[in-house]
């Protein structure tokens, strides 16, 4: 607990960390009507792509020095040295990450989505999806900037983008399910239970990575 | 037990000693079951009463695209074996083998590029299993990338091997695509389970095409191989004394 107050406080004084990729994601999702203006009225055909493309690109944003400051002024160090459980450590800095920038922006998905269809029930369902693809994100890129924790965010998020692919395949299956009504559920199952092998697997990997960079 | 085999059967230096009796015998064999089922495909075999000529390029599609995927598993094994028991020779192999499943990846894409345009009227489709080979040839390069990104052989090595195994989620999902997803790319023709949907007068010189093919790939992940040792042992006396 005491660990999740400690990163919950250390993000929440860094407005540009958790602030930027929310406004990043806003300016994409404001971008997107203005690129096609002579199709006002189309604009959902390309909504929901937009949208997952837009969550990809504020996590992956959200993540660019998730470990660069505690690698520089050695915490990372220290907190492998102390503690036991460091992957519950880094499993908790992504929790916070995600409460305070996966929320947000989901929840702005929601509200764009309701805005640009006017479509309440076809945007409701948009906000778990949101939800849960912000974090399986988020442990992906958490992933790449750990393999590339001195070398650049642009090289981890190269390497793991890939990984990431996938999930965005299962969101325009998910979304095409939904608008045509069939078994669109199934596909929150697959992608929650893609994120309870991920949030487990990930720490784990992730230690084993930044003890093999401070080594 | 498998400790003590790998260790003993995986030293570098074991390892060029079994290159070096084996590579040519592997070589040459590969090259004429290659040749042999190449020319039988090509020359010997009817037109396919749909596709006319231009399936003969699955000759060199097939082999490419089984081996893109194979080389990917080869890796993660390579992978599993470094980061457990510590095997140099497995990190040496995952490295060795990056660019040459980069390779087979890009011929996959291209030689199926090349039969698209006959059969489906168009070289390419954002289709699941052209677009999820597409998604493993970058990351065989993104691979590669981390890699030299880091002057640090070991360190390089370690993150490598996490990364492969983390990768290899995609393997399945390359796999399994064209049953998941509605594409335009056809079932698989030969599995393991049932009788191959290909007529056998094709069905042989295909097999005999992708044993020749995985022959000649693993005499170049031999020579690869040998390269990686020789750069990473250059210090040590016995590499001095072999060269």
């Amino acid at each position: 607990m005491e660990i999740l107050k400690i990163e919950f406080l250390k993000l929440r004084k860094k407005t540009r960390i958790w602030l930027g990729p929310i406004l990043v994601f806003w300016l994409i999702m404001i971008a997107y009507p203005l690129t096609v203006e002579l199709l006002q009225d189309r604009l959902q055909i390309g909504f929901f792509s937009v949208l997952w493309i837009a969550i990809l690109i504020s996590m992956m944003l959200a993540t660019e020095d998730i470990f660069t400051e505690d690698y520089n002024d050695g915490s990372l160090e220290q907190t492998i040295i102390q503690e036991s459980s460091f992957q519950v450590g880094i499993g908790l800095k992504v929790f916070v990450y995600w409460f305070l920038i996966g929320i947000p922006v989901s929840l702005l998905s929601f509200i764009f989505s309701f805005g640009t269809t006017q479509n309440f029930e076809l945007s409701l369902p948009i906000f778990p999806l949101s939800l849960i693809s912000s974090y399986i994100f988020l442990n992906i890129f958490v992933l790449g900037n750990s393999l590339s924790l001195n070398k650049g965010s642009v090289l981890g998020a190269l390497v793991t983008m890939p990984i990431a692919l996938p999930v965005l395949i299962v969101l325009g299956k998910g979304m095409t399910a939904l608008q045509f009504d069939i078994n669109f559920e199934s596909f929150i199952l697959l992608l929650l239970g893609s994120l309870s092998i991920i949030i487990v697997l990930i720490p784990i990997v992730v230690s084993y990575i930044i003890k093999a960079h401070l080594e | 037990m498998i400790k003590k085999f790998i260790h003993q059967f995986a030293s570098p230096k074991t390892f060029l000693l079994q290159v070096e009796r084996s590579y040519s015998f592997i070589f040459f064999t590969s090259l004429c079951i290659y040749v042999f089922s190449i020319v039988w495909g090509l020359l010997f075999t009817p037109e396919d009463f749909v596709q006319g000529n231009s399936y003969r390029i699955m000759y060199l599609h097939v082999p490419a695209s089984f081996l893109s995927q194979s080389l990917y598993i080869a890796m993660a094994v390579s992978s599993v074996t470094y980061l457990i028991w510590r095997v140099k020779l497995a990190a040496y192999l995952v490295i060795a083998i990056a660019p040459i499943g980069a390779m087979t990846t890009f011929i996959a894409l291209i030689s199926g590029s090349i039969w698209g345009i006959p059969t489906w009227g168009t070289w390419w489709q954002w289709d699941a299993r052209i677009t999820s080979t597409l998604i493993l040839f970058i990351m065989y390069l993104g691979l590669i990338s981390l890699h030299n990104s880091f002057s640090n052989y070991e360190k390089a090595d370690k993150l490598l091997s996490w990364l492969v195994i983390v990768g290899a989620v995609n393997i399945p999902i390359i796999k399994k695509s064209v049953d998941w997803w509605s594409t335009l790319h056809q079932s698989a023709s030969i599995t393991l389970t049932e009788k191959p949907s290909i007529d056998p007068v094709m069905l042989y010189p295909l097999i005999g095409a992708i044993i020749g093919f995985f022959g000649l790939i693993v005499c170049l992940i031999l020579m690869s191989s040998k390269n990686q040792i020789f750069i990473r042992e250059k210090n040590k006396s016995w590499v001095k004394d072999y060269v």
